[in-house]
């Protein structure tokens, strides 16, 4: 579960401060599927950051199942990431010279799983999201769908708590987009895989069970549970 | 900093095998240059040494010289101190030379060089002149109106030697007129020719010491003993046994022989060396440098990304260290065998010095002290970009 509180970001570009977030609260709580939106700007991703843990807050305070992580180490965030959070890019983010297996399994490796141990899980996840019989071909023998379906099984391979996705659909035609968007919303269903994503396609709403769309770096609408039936 | 060195070595491995090969081997190559540069330079420079002791050992004056006292031109009592001296344990020959500058005439051509005087057989005790023979026969002990010319006095037909004195073509039995110090004219026949590749030697001839003493009036005396021990290189310890037993003249190592000519060139050598190692040094932490700060900025996104999913810095840091290690261990090994063939190459074909050809002689320590300092610098230079990447902020990363 996350419970952020109060949060604030500014920025400060020469002698102008921006204020990215302005007094965001926000709870997330188990296998809920959150959609963040909002304009360019909103601070929508800042927010992802910072629940991700890849910036800090100005001011507020942000805990994960129980645990305080602003209070954390960089390296206790770096290893609270590996453990704990998944993470989806836009641009999928692969390691161009490892293939789909090995992409997905380095985590695993960093955690010291054993060697069959990790090639199992890699391997099933792979099937899991349709890539069974691509799993030994490297990032540039794959397409733009098939790459962000790696990106998702690394993300997913430690058993992350939460899984977050900033704009995974953003370079994906629209019938790709759709089938991403499948495979979060089976996630969410079958394993209760909490995830906070960002979007702004207003045709993604359909599959968050939750929106929380942002305005000038503060919550301008909250909209609660809407997805029924699950459109995949 | 070795945490998740196995992680480390996924990373780099699979970057090297699917990398950009063209770079990897351009950097390999460079690497193997730049070691090919740090060992051959020493190697020549130990050639020189080794090439500088063998002659002089060899063809000019033994592994020791005894010279008359100071005021004193010639030893007296030769065949005593020869005797004296051949009771030492470890000494396995002696030579009495006597020597002086002469004037030799051929053909209304003259050249001024020295001309020894020997007992063959003691010489051949000590030196190996006598089986360096192109032409002709060494001496005898009976010879009286024979002498060997080095090649180089010897000379060739119509080919002057560049300022080193030469007869332009003498050859076996041709007769050589000899102009002595005190005025005294000889006529001597040439039994053979010989060539050492020392120029000092092959620019000398030899006569007999029993002509010699003749001409100029000498009894039992020498210009100087060589002295030829049965092991190289304890030099210093013979010099102490020979003044132990009582020996009045002064006793040298072939090394104080040379008046400091060989320190004094290894010393000018080393200078060169030194910046030439410098110099290889600095290319190499500049190559390595460029290679991997290129490579890291390229993939400082990459890097980013890696940091965002939990892989800790240091073991990003890590591969690309061991990256540069392995590149600097190919390059070092493919410097060793290039620096092989070269070395096969200048044995079969040495480098001609004025004391002889010179073999480069590679020592282990040269090899081993290049590598270490190859990976020295290489581990600092690869080290430095990876590490200003990898602790940057990860958003500042990822947004390249």
């Amino acid at each position: 579960m996350i419970v952020a509180e109060n949060l604030t970001r500014v920025y400060t570009m020469g002698k102008v401060e921006v204020r990215a977030l302005a007094g965001v609260s926000l709870e997330v709580a188990k296998g809920e599927f959150v959609g963040i939106m909002g304009a360019s700007g909103s601070g929508k991703s800042t927010l992802l950051h910072i629940l991700g843990l890849l910036d800090r807050p100005t001011s507020g305070s942000v805990t994960i199942d129980g645990t305080d992580v602003l209070a954390l180490s960089d390296r206790q965030r770096t290893l609270f990431r590996l453990n704990r959070l998944g993470y989806v890019f836009q641009d999928y983010a692969l390691i161009g010279e490892l293939t789909a297996l090995e992409n997905v399994y380095l985590t695993s490796l960093v955690r010291g799983a054993s060697k069959e141990e990790y090639i199992e899980r890699s391997a099933d996840i792979l099937r899991r999201v349709g890539l069974g019989d691509r799993m030994d071909h490297r990032q540039s023998e794959l397409s733009g769908g098939e790459q962000q379906r790696v990106a998702i099984a690394r993300a997913l391979v430690n058993n992350p708590s939460i899984l977050l996705a900033d704009e995974p659909c953003a370079n994906l035609d629209s019938q790709t987009s759709r089938s991403i968007l499948d495979l979060f919303a089976r996630l969410n269903e079958e394993l209760d895989q909490t995830i906070v994503m960002v979007s702004h396609e207003d045709w993604h709403k359909e599959y968050f069970c939750r929106i929380v769309t942002l305005r000038d770096g503060m919550i301008g609408d909250m909209v609660e549970c809407q997805k029924e039936p699950h459109p995949g | 900093m070795f945490a998740g060195l196995g992680v480390s070595s996924f990373l780099a491995w699979k970057s090297i095998r699917r990398g950009n090969k063209g770079t990897l081997a351009l950097t390999i190559m460079i690497i193997a240059l730049i070691f090919v540069n740090l060992v051959f330079l020493p190697s020549i420079i130990s050639g020189v040494v080794v090439t500088f002791d063998a002659q002089s050992i060899d063809f000019d004056v033994g592994n020791l010289v005894i010279e008359p006292r100071e005021g004193s031109r010639y030893i007296d009592g030769v065949d005593g101190l020869q005797k004296k001296l051949e009771q030492i344990p470890g000494i396995t020959g002696t030579s009495p030379r006597i020597a002086a500058g002469v004037t030799y005439f051929y053909r209304g051509r003259n050249a001024a060089s020295t001309l020894y005087g020997i007992n063959p057989e003691d010489e051949r005790s000590v030196t190996r002149i006598a089986d360096h023979m192109i032409a002709g026969e060494f001496l005898s002990n009976g010879d009286t109106d024979a002498i060997i010319i080095g090649t180089i006095l010897a000379g060739t037909e119509g080919v002057a030697e560049g300022g080193l004195p030469s007869l332009e073509g003498v050859g076996v039995g041709d007769s050589v007129d000899v102009a002595y110090p005190n005025g005294a004219t000889r006529t001597y026949r040439v039994k053979g020719i010989f060539e050492t590749q020392s120029f000092g030697v092959d620019t000398a001839a030899f006569v007999t010491t029993r002509e010699m003493s003749q001409v100029l009036g000498l009894d039992d005396q020498a210009s100087a003993i060589l002295v030829k021990t049965a092991v190289n290189g304890r030099e210093e310890e013979y010099k102490t046994e020979i003044l132990s037993y009582g020996v009045q003249e002064d006793v040298l190592t072939f090394r104080e022989k040379s008046g400091g000519f060989v320190e004094q060139a290894i010393q000018s050598f080393n200078i060169i060396n030194a910046i030439s190692t410098l110099v290889s040094l600095i290319i190499a932490i500049v190559v390595v440098f460029i290679v991997i700060f290129i490579n890291t900025v390229n993939r400082r996104r990459q890097i980013g990304i890696l940091k965002a999913i939990g892989i800790d810095q240091q073991i990003i840091i890590n591969s690309y260290v061991l990256q540069v290690l392995f590149i600097t261990a190919i390059g070092a090994l493919v410097g060793i065998v290039l620096n092989a063939g070269v070395t096969a190459y200048l044995t079969a074909y040495p480098l001609v010095f004025p004391g002889g050809p010179v073999y480069p002689e590679v020592e282990a320590s040269a090899i081993l002290r290049s590598i270490a300092s190859l990976f020295g610098v290489s581990v600092v230079a690869g080290y430095i970009p990876a590490w200003r990447i990898a602790r940057e902020d990860i958003l500042t990363a990822i947004r390249g």
